[in-house]
């Protein structure tokens, strides 16, 4: 057949599909009310709702009462209604525990720093995020330990101690300080002072000249911070819903590292790491996260030379790491055997080494995988901390149950829990949320 | 240093690459290679082919030491390899691998692709790597892709794109392990032009495929191999046109 015979080949124009042009009265019709059985079983639903709702409104609003002295008030003023008033009240308390009304401002600035540190991750513009997570996990806690336990430098704070605080506040101005020059089109302060380092040193003019004046503002922060004095507050007096979240964060950050060591121990050839990893995760994940506590407040002591006692918040820590590791371990472990044996090999071909290969292939295909799991972890997580009550630590719970052991409150348990709940519900689901976006995110430039 | 391979094409092959001796491999009591011996030369385009678990892929897979093996010695460029140590520098130096199912690095844009061992192992400045993975994506035609990710492109596009990247490295050798097999048909061709293009700059390839027109048209010499075993080398036209074994013959009838 020569080229004349043949047909010439036109597609069709693409078209919308048709519409669906029913409103939502139509739908509501035709899903709810499509027969008897639907109708009624829609007006069944419909008036459970009504009265579920309406009785704890009730109770929680309408007939609530927010300004009382004591509990009895309450109850004369609004037998059935609750008692908010005590909740205010306790309000200080709830959030900060026992810490002194007249330092709690450093509570505050504390927990702000340490959101400010984590914002310029928000941006994509800003170049090394990596390393500002990093830095937020090895610095920005010896920061936060000065803040809230307060002291004087040299006298109370140790030597390491000021150094790596002065670190940390070096490395927190000198990160907004390149925020805003970036934001005013300027160049970087390392970018600035690389004429000076360029005729100090040959190469690595980049880092030099950042380390350079991360130094100089460190010394500077370290001078200032000297002069100040902030009043001591132990860690026994910590409590409420501050102590939970410093827990439950140094768990939440504190596990990926874990867990990813213990992971990849499990996964290793070496036969002694790969048992050690294994009953370590095995043991931990055996046993209720309320024994790990014990254990680690009661045998850890033992354990260590006396006089070299942990504070009980130390050991918490420590449990809680130990714990939320052991777990994360699984969940990354469950990711890296989703990754095919593919990746190994060209990475391998490529000339990548064992920790080349896992943390520039490997772990980030793996955690991605494995987002839904690993804040499903991180929800636990938080809500988990709650347990620590139980060994005596005032934290939100342990707070909440004081309010009906105070006389002027006594017997007052459904509020403070109610409280807890939302304050809970709205931080998981926040993260909940945070996820699901992060997902979205990644998943985006894939396929 | 003369060859004491007699099918050797002379005049191209100064100097050996690749030499086999007496490679023996199990997988369990599985004996996947028998007693295989094969020089590769340099700048020499060598097909290997044969049926499917003739231990094609298992051989070159030796080759770069992403299989262990029992018996026997591999030399590249007169360096032996270990037999059982996985990871060995030199040969990652030496060779790049391209697979069938090309194994790009998903959550990377193709020119992180490309970059990632230039500025992880080679040192290279970002800009440099940059320029370097460029120059080869112009190559296989491709740069507009750069900043997709594999993902997002054809099976063809991205086995080019796998190329570059062992391109990127710069290394003396090139192994592919039926890079085409798959390909949709339609993209099985600009591959091979890729190759075609490569042979023609003088590299060191080793190609185990099907597509005997590549074979006609660039190899040296034609590797047939069945159960383990190498049957018959030789130039092209002498293997796949005037076999010497019943086997090649029958295999030969039943993929052209």
């Amino acid at each position: 057949m020569s080229e004349q015979d043949l047909k010439h080949f036109v597609p069709t124009p693409p078209r919308l599909p048709a519409r669906n042009e029913q409103n939502l009265r139509h739908r509501i019709q035709k899903q709810c009310f499509n027969n008897i059985g639907n109708s009624l079983l829609t007006i069944s639903v419909l008036v459970l709702i009504y009265y579920v709702a309406k009785s704890f409104l009730d109770w929680a609003v309408f007939n609530a009462v927010w300004d009382a002295a004591t509990r009895r008030e309450c109850l004369d003023i609004s037998p059935d209604g609750a008692c908010w008033a005590g909740v205010i009240d306790w309000f200080n308390g709830l959030i900060y525990g026992r810490y002194p009304d007249e330092e709690q401002w450093r509570v505050n600035s504390g927990v702000v720093m340490a959101l400010l540190w984590l914002l310029p991750l928000m941006s994509q513009r800003i170049a090394y995020r990596n390393s500002i997570l990093i830095s937020w996990i090895t610095l920005y806690p010896f920061l936060g330990a000065y803040m809230f336990l307060g002291g004087t430098f040299g006298q109370d704070v140790g030597i390491i101690h000021m150094v790596f605080t002065s670190l940390a506040a070096g490395y927190f101005i000198l990160l907004y300080l390149n925020w805003v020059l970036c934001a005013a089109g300027q160049s970087s302060l390392p970018e600035m002072v690389t004429p000076l380092t360029s005729k100090l040193f040959r190469r690595g003019q980049h880092m030099t000249g950042f380390l350079l004046v991360w130094g100089f503002l460190s010394i500077l922060c370290g001078v200032v911070l000297a002069q100040m004095h902030l009043e001591p507050v132990p860690v026994d007096h910590w409590g409420g819903l501050f102590l939970t979240l410093i827990i439950a964060s140094f768990a939440i950050t504190m596990s990926i590292p874990v867990g990813i060591l213990l992971a990849l121990g499990r996964r290793s050839k070496l036969p002694v790491i790969h048992w050690l990893s294994m009953m370590l995760i095995e043991l931990v994940r055996a046993v209720p996260l309320i024994t790990v506590l014990f254990m680690a407040v009661t045998l850890l002591p033992i354990f260590l030379p006396s006089g070299a006692e942990p504070d009980k918040l130390s050991q918490v820590l420590f449990a809680v790491c130990l714990f939320a590791g052991a777990y994360m371990a699984e969940n990354i472990r469950g990711g890296l055997q989703a990754i095919p044996d593919g990746q190994y090999e060209a990475a391998q071909t490529l000339g990548l080494g064992y920790w080349l290969t896992m943390g520039l292939i490997i772990l980030p295909q793996a955690m991605r995988l494995m987002i839904p799991n690993i804040m499903t972890s991180f929800i636990s997580m938080l809500k988990d901390t709650t347990l620590v009550s139980i060994i005596g630590l005032f934290d939100i719970m342990l707070m909440a149950r004081n309010i009906s052991n105070d006389k002027n409150w006594i017997g007052l348990h459904t509020e403070p829990l109610a409280l807890i709940s939302i304050l809970f519900f709205v931080m998981c689901y926040g993260m909940s949320q945070y996820s699901l976006n992060l997902e979205k995110r990644l998943k985006a430039h894939r396929s | 240093m003369t060859l004491s391979d007699p099918q050797a094409p002379a005049g191209k092959l100064s100097r050996p690459a690749i030499e086999i001796d007496n490679l023996n491999k199990w997988f369990g009591s599985y004996h996947a290679l028998r007693d295989v011996s094969l020089t590769v030369g340099e700048q020499e385009i060598m097909v290997v082919c044969g049926p499917s678990g003739s231990g094609k892929s298992t051989l070159i897979r030796c080759l770069n030491h992403l299989e262990e093996y029992q018996e026997g010695r591999i030399c590249v460029f007169g360096q032996e390899l270990a037999r059982d140590q996985k990871s060995d520098r030199f040969i990652h130096q030496t060779m790049g691998m391209v697979f069938q199912n090309f194994n790009l690095f998903p959550h990377l844009t193709v020119l992180q692709n490309c970059t990632l061992g230039l500025t992880w192992l080679r040192k290279k400045t970002e800009n440099e790597a940059r320029d370097i993975a460029m120059g080869l994506l112009e190559r296989v035609g491709i740069e507009h892709l750069a900043d997709r990710f594999p993902g997002q492109l054809s099976g063809g596009q991205q086995q080019r794109v796998a190329i570059s990247r062992s391109l990127a490295m710069d290394p003396k050798i090139m192994l592919f392990d039926e890079p085409t097999s798959a390909l949709d048909p339609e993209m099985v061709k600009e591959v091979l032009d890729v190759m075609v293009k490569l042979a023609e700059t003088g590299m060191t390839m080793v190609c185990v495929t099907h597509e005997m027109q590549f074979a006609r048209q660039v190899a040296d010499r034609v590797v047939f191999m069945q159960d383990g075993e190498i049957v018959e080398v030789g130039p092209p036209e002498q293997v796949l046109l005037h076999p010497q074994w019943d086997r090649t013959r029958e295999f030969l009838d039943h993929i052209l």
